[in-house]
């Protein structure tokens, strides 16, 4: 965006996806500090809010906010992260700029909202109970679960706050250490080495199909480096 | 830099003619961090102007008494004392340095010789003596002049010691430290009118402190959420009243400033006054809320008046009309068109402060 770039027009049009992408890194950026500066932090996300608003508003089209939601998108919900994507998923619309913009949007908040998980998994919200009211309402007075499940980064201040709290166990909950566990590292099951990873990896599977011999004495000296790692 | 105005009487009417009077510190590019000022206050008579830079030192000028050979000079201000305030700390529990920036600076009425100011950094408030030494006793009966100590079975007389006068020594010693009150960023802080009294906020709680006790203080406003995904409001300014020891107002970071009365209750939740303008539907932005955030808040000497420092302009507000400002004056209002690119290299989340002048004009 060139500097002096004059203001939308009109003030209900929805902002560009540059500048939305812009707010967003300033949220990240703010969480990032140990200590946030609030009122940066308060302001960026507000000011977030009232672009998502539109946004929405803007992928509703001008019918009337009563309209069947279309935010009752019946996408499967896999984790609890995801699901506060619900309210923020629209579907795509005649105009060419909204599906990049939302699909962008999407992008950037789960990966803010990764960065949630590390700390403390979203309060689950419910989507399909909540549709009826944004529906409904289509209007800022929704409950904060629904709008803060976007902007949730601020649940991360409730957690981590200024004080590590008890939730440490949270933080390493969705690291799959399953990969690590002795009994596969043990001496003997090298032997078994071939059947080993065409379970876990399809890929090395091929691999080991074609040149046989070779991939499996890189694969074993992999092995040999990362048991040694793991014993220490 | 440090830009001390002067004003002159203009060519007719109420005009004012602004320039500067005097500009102190480096003028070239180069600039060190540390010595970018962070705050500026004059104290009650305007003779002394003290100054706090982000390394923690405070710098206080002094105004040279007007003398007949330069009528035209207002009264040039040269440097009186230096000292270090606050010193960069580290907090071992969040791992994280604490700023030596000095963020606001208050003097307390005079009461003697002496004066006395607040400074405070993000977390700590201090209570500095500055004192002025002019004389010194000559002729100690139990100390040499080199001032080690006499033997006192050597003294055979007594004398009595003689002040001398000496260049004029100015000394800084801290007096008070107010610490581990605040667990947010200390953005005020405000001298009670009872003199004895002061209070400091930080973005989401204001405390209520003795000058005389530092190891306590009270809670008056606490604004945090019970879930902090709910925070959408932070405070940004407070300020007691300058003649009811028992109100002060404290302005957020959505541009609205709540006016409490401290006998209502003891935790000061709920204001008695709440004064927003609403919001303009024409000129209405993404970033409305950014440029009402008010940055600042200043009551008139009078007490009347209440003047508020937003993004682009400076309000007026009468204490007993809450819903709009008295008066609005757009400080730079061609910043407007520019809003979208000052968001992106954030300037436009710069703070600006605003004071009364002494009439209050």
């Amino acid at each position: 965006m060139e500097g002096g770039d004059p203001e939308p027009r009109d003030p209900g049009a929805a902002p560009a996806s540059s500048l939305f992408n812009i707010s967003m890194v300033k949220l990240h950026q703010s969480l990032r500090h140990v200590e946030p500066n609030l009122r940066h932090l308060v302001l960026v996300a507000n000011t977030l809010r009232r672009m998502q608003d539109q946004m929405q508003r803007e992928a509703r089209g001008p019918d009337s906010p009563e309209a069947p939601s279309v935010v009752d998108s019946p996408a499967p919900v896999s984790d609890s992260r995801d699901s506060g994507l619900e309210p923020c998923r629209q579907p795509p619309s005649d105009s060419q700029g909204d599906d990049l913009l939302l699909s962008t949007m999407d992008t950037s908040i789960s990966t803010i909202l990764e960065d949630l998980g590390q700390v403390e998994v979203l309060s689950p919200a419910r989507p399909e109970e909540e549709q009826p009211l944004a529906g409904a309402s289509g209007a800022r007075q929704e409950p904060a679960r629904t709008s803060a499940p976007c902007l949730g980064p601020l649940e991360l201040l409730s957690s981590a706050s200024y004080l590590l709290e008890d939730g440490l166990e949270d933080i390493f909950e969705d690291i799959d250490t399953s990969m690590y566990d002795c009994d596969l590292w043990s001496p003997t099951s090298l032997s078994g080495f071939k059947a080993f990873s065409g379970a876990e990896d399809s890929d090395s599977k091929a691999l080991a199909g074609a040149e046989d011999r070779l991939d499996m004495s890189d694969l074993d000296y992999l092995m040999d480096v990362l048991v040694g790692g793991h014993a220490l | 830099m440090a830009g001390v105005a002067g004003g002159g009487g203009g060519g007719g009417g109420n005009d004012f003619q602004w320039c500067f009077s005097q500009v102190k510190g480096a003028i070239d590019e180069d600039v060190a961090e540390a010595d970018i000022i962070s705050t500026v206050e004059f104290n009650y008579s305007g003779d002394l102007l003290a100054t706090g830079d982000k390394g923690g030192r405070v710098v206080i000028f002094q105004r040279e008494q007007e003398n007949k050979s330069r009528p035209h000079s207002r009264g040039e201000y040269n440097v009186y004392s230096t000292f270090q305030s606050h010193e960069p700390e580290f907090d071992y529990l969040k791992s994280l340095e604490i700023e030596e920036k000095i963020n606001k600076i208050r003097w307390l009425p005079q009461q003697n010789a002496a004066h006395f100011l607040l400074s405070t950094n993000d977390k700590t408030i201090k209570l500095w003596k500055i004192s002025e030494r002019d004389k010194r006793a000559e002729g100690y009966n139990l100390k040499d002049e080199d001032g080690r100590l006499r033997d006192p079975f050597r003294i055979t007389s007594l004398r009595v010691p003689i002040l001398k006068p000496m260049d004029l020594m100015v000394e800084a010693s801290p007096r008070r430290i107010f610490a581990n009150a605040h667990t947010y960023h200390i953005n005020s802080i405000s001298v009670n009118s009872d003199h004895e009294t002061y209070l400091s906020a930080d973005d989401l709680r204001i405390n209520l402190w003795h000058l005389e006790i530092t190891d306590r203080s009270f809670n008056i406003v606490d604004i945090k959420p019970a879930n902090m995904e709910e925070l959408t409001e932070v405070i940004t300014a407070a300020e007691f009243h300058p003649h009811h020891c028992n109100v002060f107002v404290y302005s957020s970071s959505k541009g609205t400033i709540r006016l409490c009365d401290m006998r209502s209750s003891a935790l000061c939740d709920r204001h008695s006054k709440f004064f927003e303008e609403p919001e303009d539907p024409s000129s209405r932005s993404f970033f409305s809320e950014i440029i009402s955030s008010i940055s600042d808040v200043k009551f008139s000497h009078s007490g009347r008046y209440m003047m508020t420092r937003d993004y682009l302009s400076v309000k007026v507000w009468d204490l007993n009309m809450e819903n709009r400002p008295v008066e609005t004056y757009q400080v730079h209002e061609y910043l407007r068109s520019k809003l979208c690119s000052l968001y992106e290299n954030d300037c436009i989340f710069d703070k600006f402060e605003c004071c009364w002048n002494g009439s209050d004009r």
